[in-house]
């Protein structure tokens, strides 16, 4: 199942295969069931994981009771709270799986490994990284200042096929609006764009 | 005519469930990975054998969904599906009724087990079938063909051996109530213990059988309840004997020659085609159906 991984970073970077099998070394990937819980807040993160297959999300509870979705995990996204994994700080989200899903567990030493071993790595980190403060900078303006039109535009852009993954009650957590919101925002798209045949 | 040639006759697979009412058997495409287009133009059958659900005040179903490239049919056996969509048609599926929905462009609906039969609970079974759309009609106009058990042709087997439902094109003389977009045979046969039917169906047609109840031989092969008999593109005649009362759903279709790109819920020519289905379902341009 790792090979899914492979093929990710083969995409991305210069990497042999001798390579890869040497910093995929003691790399576990797992099966898992929907609803799986892979981390719970105030617990430590010990790795980042690798979607192979499937879907994960990062969720806030907060005291009434309700979640805030932080992330969604698609297919060769990388889920994890920074916050407890770089800094060894208890979590603040819960990670788990809305689909049955295929999970690689990245633990920190790969990373060092691999910064060893494939000389472009490093720049391809920091890529990643740089990419994700921008998706997060992008995210805190829409829910700061944009419409809920905006953010499910944006929305369905960034995760074309998410709308058919998860329940709408999710989809509009994520945006930081109402499902009646969400709803409203569907049917107002439906009267602008619907033309019959 | 010669024989058709069985290929397999298959045991239902490992059921899932498709929303929280239909618990379903999937024959093709992905139940015994026998290809997408192996019984083309039929892309995909689920069959939902016969199963107790215990009463509920909330209907059990399938929230609202969109659907582009090809068209549903499904035939209930027990139990009754309530379905709306979002061309404004609504209606309930009676047990022996058929519903024939061309999704073509697109068109949002929902499936629930009607209220009435959910409060009271009991046995469902029921069938529904894909059935793929030529490039040329994928893009018509959506519509809606709602057929009582009454307005499906009959034909009487004699010596009251039972009857021959004709539900798309013909059985000797009698014509299906369903229009098609390709050439389709499908009836649902009822036979009685002892009672013998024969079909001859074109060779190149993709040829299929389940036996949704009872148990008969076919060409001299047993086949029981639940099965789903796979025939190869060899020979035109199939010769049925009912071992006891029998139900079974017979499918044939001159195949659509097309390349075939799936996914979830559409199903098109092109990788391109389903890109765009999403972007339009997305952009509500499927119209708008309260869930």
């Amino acid at each position: 199942m790792l090979s899914q991984l492979k093929k990710y970073l083969h995409n991305k970077i210069k990497i042999t295969d001798d390579q890869f099998d040497l910093i995929a070394k003691g790399l576990v990937s797992k099966k898992i069931k929907k609803d799986t819980q892979l981390l719970r807040e105030g617990d430590i993160c010990s790795q980042v994981f690798f979607v192979a297959k499937g879907l994960l999300r990062a969720y806030t509870i907060d005291s009434f009771g309700k979640i805030h979705i932080i992330q969604f995990g698609p297919e060769d996204a990388w889920v994890s709270d920074r916050n407890s994994f770089y800094f060894n700080q208890p979590a603040m989200f819960y990670i788990d799986a809305v689909e049955d899903s295929e999970v690689v567990y990245v633990p920190k030493d790969f990373y060092e490994r691999a910064e060893k071993i494939i000389p472009g790595f490093t720049n391809f980190s920091v890529m990643i990284l740089h990419n994700f403060i921008r998706f997060m900078q992008k995210r805190i303006s829409l829910l700061l200042g944009a419409t809920a039109e905006q953010r499910y535009l944006d929305f369905i852009e960034l995760y074309p096929n998410l709308t058919l993954r998860v329940p709408q009650w999710m989809i509009a957590s994520y945006l930081g609006i109402t499902p009646e919101s969400l709803s409203r925002v569907r049917k107002e798209l439906a009267t602008k764009n619907f033309k019959p045949r | 005519m010669k024989a058709k040639t069985i290929q397999q006759i298959l045991p239902p697979p490992a059921p899932h469930m498709v929303g929280d009412g239909f618990r379903v058997h999937n024959f093709f495409p992905s139940g015994y990975y026998i290809g997408q287009s192996r019984m083309s133009p039929f892309f995909m059958m689920d069959y939902n054998s016969k199963v107790d659900f215990s009463p509920r005040e909330t209907p059990r179903g399938v929230g609202v969904h969109p659907h582009r490239g090809f068209e549903t049919m499904t035939i209930a056996y027990h139990g009754k599906i309530a379905h709306n969509d979002s061309t404004g048609n609504s209606g309930v599926i009676g047990e022996g009724d058929v519903q024939w929905m061309t999704a073509a462009s697109g068109i949002l609906h929902k499936e629930y087990h009607e209220e009435a039969f959910s409060k009271k609970g009991g046995p469902f079974q029921m069938i529904q079938l894909w059935v793929n759309l030529p490039a040329k009609d994928k893009m018509s106009k959506p519509k809606y063909q709602p057929i009582t058990n009454d307005q499906l042709g009959k034909y009487q087997l004699p010596n009251d051996g039972g009857t021959v439902e004709v539900i798309a094109g013909e059985f000797k003389g009698v014509k299906g109530a369903a229009s098609t977009f390709t050439p389709v045979e499908m009836y649902n046969v009822k036979l009685k213990k002892d009672n013998s039917v024969s079909f001859d169906l074109p060779e190149n047609f993709n040829t299929g059988i389940l036996v949704v109840e009872g148990s008969v031989k076919v060409n001299g092969e047993n086949a029981p309840a639940d099965n789903f008999i796979l025939f190869k593109n060899e020979g035109e005649t199939i010769s049925v004997e009912a071992a006891e009362h029998s139900i079974l759903f017979v499918i044939s279709g001159e195949p659509i020659n097309e390349p075939i790109a799936a996914y979830g819920p559409f199903l098109m020519n092109t990788h391109e085609e389903l890109e765009q289905a999403l972007e339009d379902f997305n952009k509500g341009k499927f119209g708008y159906l309260e869930d």
